[in-house]
């Protein structure tokens, strides 16, 4: 009797204690759940979310992540695991044969200001706000929505496309087929390149910044300042160069470089200013416009 | 001679027998001794070691059969050796994602560079590529018809939009193809096409590696 009463309790334990650490699912269906990570100083929140959902940070004073799940099924399964200033936070699907519609999760996070940032997902929207750090992004079909962060800011889409708001730092853009929108930026170092997409930059090229722009068949457009100061180097293969900037744009003034690509060269250089920032832009067949904002 | 010359000597010639200063060195010195009884246990112990057994012939056969596939040795005599490249091996570096876009991207830029460097000269209609780049594609379309058999079944939103850009990405290869037999020297198409190679291996390779999850 002692025995198998014992013996249910061990098992009751052990049961509970296998449940706790070994990552099954925090949320059962439908759930909402709530988790505070203290952390010391700066630190790097991972997120592998393999469903579709969206994925929202935003940052507070507070020295905590925290992250709010939310699921609709119970065919995803959160895991949540801090490691010092790390903390990491996996969706994954544990019904294989789940429908797209079983598998809408989203994650809300609160982080210090400057937290270092990991996301991955499928369909759902990346969207960060006021944070600074390091950041990687990526996701396949789900856009990426960034406003106000900083820092060396690498995102990499296959279809899903980027719109950067106020942002500041150094930014590298890949993608297939999405397109890309810089507004308002204070990057130093811009590097976008997507196959299909569009590509607009609307704001001011940083002094000793260096800004590559290439789209394939898609149109990169540029509007930039008055008070601009840059040298900037158009071509195309098949496409065209749509100059509406061209009674501000001097010759290259540092021109060492037309010549050397020689007469089948399609495109233009041209210096705005003092030619201090590099602008770069380039398309297979699709259109680059450059405008003059104001 | 001191401890660290009589190390020397040991490392050069062994425990045969040691020259008049080394043994000299030894008569007084308690550590090289011990230093000399120890190696001697050593090689003792190593001599009661069982022979090495002589691998199967099979497992030469194999070995040699993989370290070709991979380039590292060519076989000069037949055909097939002649045929062979070590891009035979390429398929198997897409079961690693990261692996497989590292080595398309080094390809192609190694490619880029030797173009680069290699002086221009009077081109054939054949789409002018270096012979490396164009046995990447090959290889790339290979892997596509896998991957398009491995997926078919699939429906979710993000296999369809990787199907979907790795069609525009075809047709955007197949432009810049037929764009370079034109005009082989516009480095922009060329650029673009490689960069799109690239892509395409990415997304092969991403495609893959849901697949197999899934499956």
């Amino acid at each position: 009797m002692w025995t198998r009463s014992m013996g249910r309790s061990i098992t009751l334990v052990v049961g509970a204690a296998v449940a706790l650490g070994s990552g099954v699912p925090a949320l059962a269906a439908g759930q909402r759940i709530e988790k505070h990570f203290p952390v010391n100083g700066r630190p790097v929140v991972v997120i592998q979310n393999v469903a579709n959902g969206r994925i929202e940070v935003k940052s507070s004073k507070s020295p905590e992540v925290v992250v709010v799940a939310y699921e609709t099924s119970s065919k995803v399964g959160f895991e949540m695991e801090q490691a010092g200033d790390r903390v990491d936070v996996t969706a994954s699907i544990v019904d294989a044969s789940a429908q797209p519609i079983d598998l809408e999760t989203s994650l809300q996070l609160t982080v210090p200001e400057e937290t270092e940032l990991q996301l991955k997902t499928e369909n759902g929207l990346i969207y960060v706000e006021q944070v600074m750090g390091d950041m990687t992004l990526e996701s396949i079909a789900g856009d990426i929505h960034l406003k106000e962060v900083s820092g060396y800011i690498i995102v990499k889409t296959t279809g899903g496309s980027l719109v950067c708001t106020q942002c500041a730092g150094k930014l590298d853009f890949n993608s297939v087929g999405g397109g890309a929108q810089i507004l308002q930026p204070a990057l130093t170092n811009v590097n976008l390149r997507t196959t299909t997409g569009n590509i607009l930059f609307d704001g001011d090229f940083i002094r000793t910044g260096l800004y590559s722009m290439k789209s394939g068949k898609g149109l990169v457009e540029v509007r930039f300042s008055g008070s601009d100061s840059f040298d900037l180097k158009a071509q195309t293969a098949t496409g065209t160069v749509d100059n509406q900037a061209a009674a501000f744009l001097k010759p290259d003034s540092h021109g060492t470089v037309g010549g050397r690509l020689g007469s089948k060269f399609k495109g233009l250089f041209g210096t705005f200013g003092a030619g201090l920032a590099k602008v770069e832009l380039s398309t297979y067949s699709g259109t680059i416009r450059i405008l003059r904002r104001d | 001679m001191q401890c660290r010359d009589v190390e020397v000597v040991l490392e050069q010639e062994g425990l045969a027998p040691l020259p008049e200063a080394a043994r000299a060195h030894l008569a007084r010195c308690p550590h090289c001794q011990d230093y000399i009884a120890d190696l001697e246990t050593i090689v003792s112990a190593a001599h009661e070691l069982p022979a090495e057994v002589e691998p199967p012939s099979r497992i030469w056969i194999a070995l040699r059969a993989q370290l070709e596939r991979e380039g590292l040795i060519k076989e000069p005599v037949t055909a097939r050796a002649e045929s062979a490249s070590w891009w035979d091996g390429f398929a198997e570096f897409f079961r690693s994602r990261a692996l497989a876009t590292v080595t398309v991207g080094a390809l192609l830029a190694a490619a880029a560079v030797l173009e680069l460097h290699q002086p221009p000269e009077p081109r054939s209609v054949a789409l002018p590529l270096p012979p490396e780049v164009v046995a990447t594609v090959k290889q790339l379309n290979e892997q596509e018809v896998d991957v398009r058999n491995m997926r078919l079944a699939s429906t979710s939103p993000a296999d369809l939009v990787l199907e979907q850009n790795l069609k525009e990405i075809d047709d955007f290869i197949a432009d810049c193809e037929r764009h370079l037999k034109e005009a082989p020297q516009d480095e922009v198409a060329r650029e673009y096409l490689y960069n799109a190679y690239q892509q395409k291996a990415e997304l092969l390779a991403a495609m893959l590696d849901r697949g197999r999850s899934v499956n």
